[in-house]
């Protein structure tokens, strides 16, 4: 019973990509695969030792026998004549006899590398062969050879090194689908392997297309009526347009930016994840610059560099001087625990440092240099050294021997008018502090009074003097007094509130004792009188006795009546209303350079920050350097920082540089169409993907540059061409010739990322909040360990207490919602939001089971629907056929057919009869309400909701 | 590290090979659930942690010490530690309740636990438990995730991500809360730590909905839902034939029924109604006291049948925690849990899976010899002690019957062959066939182990069959 039987398993439906590797043979993509292995020769190519046989020793063997100086054995394999030579066993290699090879030998057995990564098969093989074939290089090699790294001329020539070039645009035989250059580069791949575009999609599949790629939410019915409607050619290019002026856009966009810069409003790094209070300044900066069409240029500058591009501060902050230094909370993006008790802030500052290379690398360079932290990388022509140089850029600003924490680095954004209302604030409120004071030693005296009352009369005094006595001056018998009576020597302003206890028990008592008064008076009254006597009638009788008693009440009630501590409390709570209108102290989360001396870099050997090695100046990847006008400075004498940062971020946009523009041109290529031309954004290397067009790739990196950098322009141009607006239809020949779809024959259809999800859910239900930036919307753990959206309150024992209103907070878009590192929001997290761990250069888009159980069961989506059939009920009346037609519109952009509204209404009658027998149901729910809902709830977990085509 | 998304976290694992159709170059690690060969012969597949959260009083349950009955209400002769110093004194308190020996191992099990002595000769006592660190936090970190810090994956996570389970439509690893509410430490008990999420332990919950976002609320259940999938199945098909040659909608359609198989199953495993009136009469189902708790076990027996790997049953808050009015809670605590522990063990030897099932009783400490809050017989209770303490195990390997290690004649200190929490799991890990050192996983550039490095030794004496050094 224990194994329970197999079930389906849906493999069957679902291919993996990884289960298809035949497909990378075909002939016609042969071009787009030579990523499947990178250390392995094609057949029919003659092999050469700087193209196949470098790179496989470069990756597995140069740790020990060439890199920085290593020899083992005597061996140094970094050149054919160095191998030829061989080492300490003698020659390594017999050019023209693979058997009679030590090298072959030697990784063949496994014997080397002498570590559990061996060499595959084909790499031994591919040896063997050009040991084989003769043991040929590609030129004559160098006559001399150094420790520095070597590159050879392969390695400088990669692609993504090599310098952007406008290209020409291609002619293609079909000119009637011509509408951008990007047309022609596409078609001109197409036309050769027998394939063309796919046709115009239909509007209203377009205005949804576009409406989620640019601003993350879908259209109104409206919208899409007036679209469809527009018959004017321009009316797709004026929908764009407005799409671009749109705020949402930069909300859209700004997110695709923040995942590739690590953006969290929390610290990571150690298990408790504090949160990061003042990051959003930051978030709010992207989303501000990509609605204001900041140059991609100076949206750099500002990142890397912006501290180095204004004046140093003097008095207020300036509107450029905030913004600059906002910007430069890109570079304090990365997890740091240096905050956190207990860590070895040590290696926590370096790897802060570490993370912030990571960020700047994959985002900007597209290149995995951290691979070169501890040695030499495996496959890229990065050395150790060079991640050294470019970490001294960041030196003088990361400085991880003078290092700042995280609260004494703050830049506060107070004015000058800030300090002196806060000033006047609290002057007002100290008034009432004084008040408190004088009214809290009055207490003070009341209950000293007090308690001598309850002492026996000789050592009433006595103790009175003891207590007043100053602590230090009192004699030996003045402090055996005060401790012999504690409730004297306990009385102060922060203990009253006990002796109000104590003040309610006295009262209790004398209550007690009057009501044994009373029965006894009344006996005693009625015995004297011979009548009967009531507590009402006894003072007819007894007017003295009665009057005791109601001495007696009043000193009870007076008890009770004057706490001191309710009393206190009210004048403290008076003084914080006071000063809750000081303006609240804001603070920016920046770089900046302010220590006296520049740092030192040193070389880290093995990555370790305890053996410094030799010391480097700033500076970038050395393979490029020959190609570069411009090297970076230590120290930019005009400048009052070093000015390395800004030398560094002005490179990364000069016209020489062949990375940044490419690795920019490409992520927003990749957003568009949900794969990149280089499909590995973040590794321009040879371990990442070679483009599929790559002339396109530069056409596009040249436009962007010369066009200033214009992103929106770059929109445009890529949406405006008939490859986007193509109908994500597959064929047949789609599905044979290439069904990764990276020739662009048709759109992909494509899941909406997590955000568009819950976004488009709250806009369509009609809940949106549209209120742009500020404090993240913040998340806490349920009952059950899921991650919501609401205000924690536990107790010490993390039990829950008290849920927080939030007022309309939680409707906000998911971009505000807090990215608590650990603690994903579930509904995103379950529709692949990043981890970020430092930052995200590419997600994935799964489909999972819980997805389609939030869908069935969540509350999330109860609630969404529930008030979304509200909504239908309030626009379309209670019209069965107008309320689908209404739902279809909001939820599809489409109006449904006469057999869909048939079915709908079907359901509807069949969910109203259910749920009218409910017993459970709601109360605000009607069974209409509620049968609406199921239709609404049915539509939003629908694939044609799900899925952008 | 990462808290959990969705409470159906465990259904992530079940499609890996649908789990990302826009595959980056670089291959990635995948994780899964799917069932695991140990490293060696496994004597355990699976296991039910019963957790005693607070700190059961090993000397009035399982430690006997008669030199504190005859020291009782004089000063303690010697020095404890304490940890709440301002309700501290030194008076010995001994053990008000009696202890006999059971059984043909003869274990001596106080007349708290009636249940537990008829099967003794199935458990083995360990008596020298040791985590050293007096907070309930960090002490229940230290048993049940290994370390004292907050934030590392708990066994059942390393267990499941080492293992996987055998169902793939149950989630491998449960936790079972109390009606009352959490124990201390609250959803970390059963976080994964850095591992994965789909390795956190799923909640069932004390009451209905028992799994979240398995059921939708319960007007909704049964036909409503029923209709619901029927028309999205329309929907869904009706786009699919617009694009029919999309297969990610196609196995977006199989999920939805994968979803609703995962109901079925859940709903049935947790549908006690088939069991007999002997079963509920074993674990106490029919009595008031004994009925919640029972109910919890006894789904923890069918969890296990059904190819859970490991279920871990939590007691509220700091139930254990006796630090005033010993003499009226302890009892209490003891009648709640003691029958339905011992039903477990004897249901799951009578199906024959105890051979194969680790049953685990104890928390994360144990109590200190000496009065705490001196306010009168009935108002006295004991203070925190991880210094010494007591919890038996049962079936997968480990000994059947008899007890393991000794405190000091005060029961404060362990004293001999003292078990470390990382002992604990190091014989944990032996009986599951399973290498400390390979079930590793790679976190901020560290291998990461359940050790983690401390000095864990399977611990001989408590298990059946030692292992070949």
């Amino acid at each position: 019973m224990r194994r329970s039987g197999q079930p389906e398993t849906i493999k069957e439906l679902i291919p993996s990509r990884l289960d298809f590797p035949p497909r990378m043979l075909r002939p016609l993509l042969l071009t787009l695969s030579i990523v499947a292995s990178p250390l392995t020769a094609n057949a029919g190519d003659v092999l050469t030792y700087e193209q196949h046989i470098r790179p496989i020793l470069k990756a597995h063997c140069f740790q020990c026998h060439g890199e920085a100086g290593k020899r083992e054995g005597e061996l140094d394999l970094r050149l054919r004549r160095l191998i030829v030579a061989g080492g300490e066993s003698g020659p390594t290699i017999e050019a023209g006899d693979p058997d009679a090879s030590l090298l072959v030998e030697r990784v063949r057995s496994g014997e080397m590398p002498p570590i559990d990564k061996k060499l595959s098969d084909n790499e031994v093989e591919t040896i063997s062969k050009w040991i084989e074939s003769g043991a040929q290089t590609a030129r004559a090699e160098p006559e001399s050879i150094g420790d520095d790294p070597v590159f050879t001329t392969e390695e400088r020539e990669f692609w993504s090194f090599r310098s952007v070039h406008r290209p020409t645009v291609p002619k293609t035989s079909n000119t009637a689908r011509l509408r951008t250059a990007i047309d022609n580069f596409i078609l001109a791949r197409l036309e050769p392997e027998g394939m063309e575009l796919s046709p115009v999609t239909n509007r209203r599949a377009l205005i949804r297309r576009a409406y989620f790629d640019l601003l993350g939410l879908p259209p109104t019915p409206e919208a899409t009526d007036a679209f469809v409607a527009d018959e004017s050619p321009a009316a797709y290019e004026r929908l764009i347009d407005r799409l671009l002026a749109s705020p949402h856009y930069g909300e859209r966009w700004g997110r695709h930016w923040l995942d590739v810069a690590g953006y969290a409003d929390s610290e990571g790094y150690t298990e408790d994840d504090p949160p990061r209070e003042w990051a959003y300044h930051y978030r709010d900066y992207v989303i501000d610059s990509f609605n204001a069409a900041k140059p991609f240029d100076s949206f750099i500058h500002e990142q890397i560099a912006g501290d180095e591009m204004i004046p140093p501060r003097s008095g207020d902050l300036t509107a450029e001087q905030i913004q600059n230094l906002t910007a430069t909370g890109f570079l304090r993006m990365a997890p740091d625990g240096t905050g956190v008790g207990g860590v070895d802030q040590d290696v926590a500052r370096n790897e802060v440092v570490a993370d912030t290379i990571t960020i700047v690398s994959t985002s900007l360079m597209g290149l995995s240099v951290g691979c070169a932290r501890c040695h030499d990388h495996r496959y890229d022509p990065i050395p150790t050294r060079d991640y050294y140089r470019l970490r001294a850029v960041f030196a003088p600003a990361l400085n991880w021997k003078a290092w700042k924490l995280p609260q004494q680095r703050r830049v506060s954004l107070y004015t000058k008018a800030n300090h002196e209302q806060a000033a006047s604030i609290n002057a007002e409120a100290a008034k009432i502090d004084k008040q408190r004071e004088v009214k809290a030693q009055q207490y003070i005296e009341r209950t000293l009074a007090e308690e001598l009352a309850t002492l026996p009369e000789p050592i009433r005094e006595p103790i009175r003097v003891a207590y007043k006595t100053a602590g230090k001056e009192r004699t030996t018998e003045q402090q055996q007094l005060l401790k012999d009576h504690p409730s004297v020597a306990n009385i102060s302003v922060g203990s009253l509130y006990l002796y109000d206890r104590r003040r309610d028990e006295r009262a209790r008592k004398i209550d007690v004792e009057r009501k044994a008064k009373e029965t006894r008076f009344i006996e005693e009254t009625q015995k004297r009188a011979g009548v009967a006597v009531t507590a009402a009638t006894l003072a007819k009788f007894n007017p003295e006795a009665a009057a005791e008693l109601k001495r007696d009440a009043e000193a009870a009630a007076k008890l009770r009546a004057e706490k001191a501590a309710d009393d206190l409390k009210r004048y403290t709570e008076r003084a914080a209303a006071i000063r809750a209108d000081i303006p609240r102290h804001v603070f920016l989360r920046a770089v900046t350079e302010t220590d006296e001396k520049t740092p030192a870099t040193f070389v880290f050997h093995r990555g370790d920050h305890q053996q410094p090695k030799e010391q480097v100046g700033p500076g970038g990847l050395s393979v490029l350097e020959q190609r570069l006008a411009s090297d970076i400075a230590a120290n930019e004498e005009s400048l009052p920082s070093t000015g390395r940062r800004l030398a560094l971020a002005r490179r990364f946009t000069s016209r020489d540089y062949p990375l940044t523009a490419r690795v920019i041109a490409n992520r927003i290529w990749l957003h568009h169409f949900g794969r990149g031309i280089v499909n590995t954004p973040g590794d321009f290397g040879v371990l990442g993907d070679r483009p599929t067009h790559p002339d396109l790739l530069d056409w596009l990196a040249v436009e962007f540059i010369e066009s200033g950098w214009q992103v929106k322009r770059l929109h445009r141009l890529i949406m405006l061409s008939s490859v986007y607006r193509q109908s994500s239809q597959r064929t047949e020949q789609h599905d044979s010739l290439d069904p990764d779809n990276k020739l662009y024959a048709r759109m992909s259809l494509r899941r909406l990322e997590s955000e568009q999800v819950r976004d488009a859910m709250l806009a369509i239900s009609g809940q949106l909040n549209t209120k742009m930036f500020g404090d993240p919307v913040p998340v806490m753990e349920d009952a059950v360990g899921q991650i919501v959206i609401g205000k924690e309150n536990l107790d010490g024992e993390r039990k829950p207490v008290n849920p927080i209103a939030l007022q309309g907070e939680e409707f906000r878009r998911s971009i505000y919602v807090q990215v608590r590192r650990s603690r994903i929001l579930a509904e995103l997290e379950a529709f692949d939001a990043p981890e970020m761990t430092p930052n995200c250069d590419r997600r994935s888009s799964s489909n999972v089971a819980p997805q389609s159980l939030f869908f069935m069961n969540s509350q999330q989506t109860v609630n969404v629907a529930n008030v979304l059939a509200q909504r239908v009920i309030d626009e379309a009346g209670i019209d069965v056929t107008r309320q689908v037609t209404r739902v279809w519109r909001l939820v599809f952009g489409l109006r449904p057919t006469a057999e869909e509204v048939d079915a709908a209404s079907a359901l509807l009658q069949q969910q109203r009869e259910l749920l009218g027998k409910a017993t459970d149901r709601p109360r605000e729910l009607t069974p209409e309400t509620a049968a609406l809902s199921t239709l609404c709830q049915a539509l939003l977990s629908s694939n044609r909701f799900l899925y952008i085509d | 590290m990462s808290i959990a998304p969705l409470a159906v976290n465990w259904l992530l694992g079940q499609e890996d090979a649908s789990a990302a159709p826009f595959k980056p170059g670089l291959k990635r690690p995948t994780f899964d659930l799917q069932p695991k060969p140990a490293h060696k012969p496994p004597q355990a597949t699976a296991m039910v942690s019963l957790f005693m959260q607070g700190g059961p009083s090993q000397i009035d349950l399982l430690d006997p010490k008669p030199a504190l009955n005859k020291l009782d209400g004089q000063k303690f002769p010697g020095t404890i530690k304490y940890d709440n110093a301002a309700q501290a004194s030194s008076t010995v308190l001994g053990s008000p309740w009696k202890f006999k020996q059971y059984g043909n191992s003869g274990t001596h099990v106080s007349e708290l636990l009636p249940n537990l002595s008829e099967v003794v000769d199935d458990i083995c006592v360990i008596r020298s438990m040791h985590t050293g660190v007096n907070n309930h936090g960090q002490s229940i970190h230290a048993v049940n995730s290994g370390r004292i810090q907050r934030g590392r994956p708990a066994l059942g996570s390393w267990l499941t991500y080492a293992l996987g389970a055998e169902t793939d439509n149950l989630p491998a690893y449960v936790a079972m809360t109390d009606p009352r509410g959490l124990p201390v430490e609250g959803v970390l008990n059963w976080n994964n730590g850095w591992l994965p999420s789909l390795y956190q332990g799923t909640v069932i919950r004390p009451r209905e909905p028992r799994i979240l976002n398995l059921e939708p609320p319960s007007y909704l259940q049964g036909d409503v839902q029923k209709n619901y999938l029927a028309f999205l199945n329309e929907l869904n098909q009706d786009y699919l034939n617009k694009n029919p040659r999309e297969l990610e909608l196609a196995a977006r359609i199989a999920n939805y029924q994968l979803a609703a198989r995962m109901q079925t199953a859940a709903r049935e495993a947790l549908n006690i109604e088939q069991e007999t009136a002997a079963t509920y009469r074993m674990y106490g189902i029919d009595e008031a006291a004994t009925e919640e708790y029972g109910k919890r076990c006894l789904i923890a027996r069918r969890l296990i049948e059904r190819g859970v790997r490991f279920v871990q049953v939590f007691t509220k808050n700091q139930y254990w925690d006796h630090h005033g009015s010993i003499r009226s809670s302890l009892p209490a605590s003891c009648l709640k849990t003691d029958k339905p522990a011992a039903a477990l063990v004897k249901d799951l030897k009578q199906r024959g899976l105890l051979d194969s099932t680790v049953v685990h009783w104890g928390g994360e400490m144990g109590r200190l010899p000496v009065i705490q809050n001196d306010a009168g017989p009935e108002r006295v209770g004991r203070d925190h002690n991880t210094y010494g303490f007591s919890m038996w195990v049962a079936g997968g390997g480990f000994r059947r019957g008899g007890t393991y290690g000794a405190t000091d004649e005060f029961g404060h200190h362990a004293v001999e062959n003292v078990v470390h929490h990382y002992d604990y799991h190091a014989t944990l890990l032996h009986l599951f066939g399973l290498d400390p050192d390979r079930v590793v996983y790679h976190h901020n550039s560290r291998a990461q182990t359940l050790l983690d490095k401390q000095p864990g030794q399977v611990v001989n004496g408590i298990v059946e069959n030692a292992p070949l050094v």
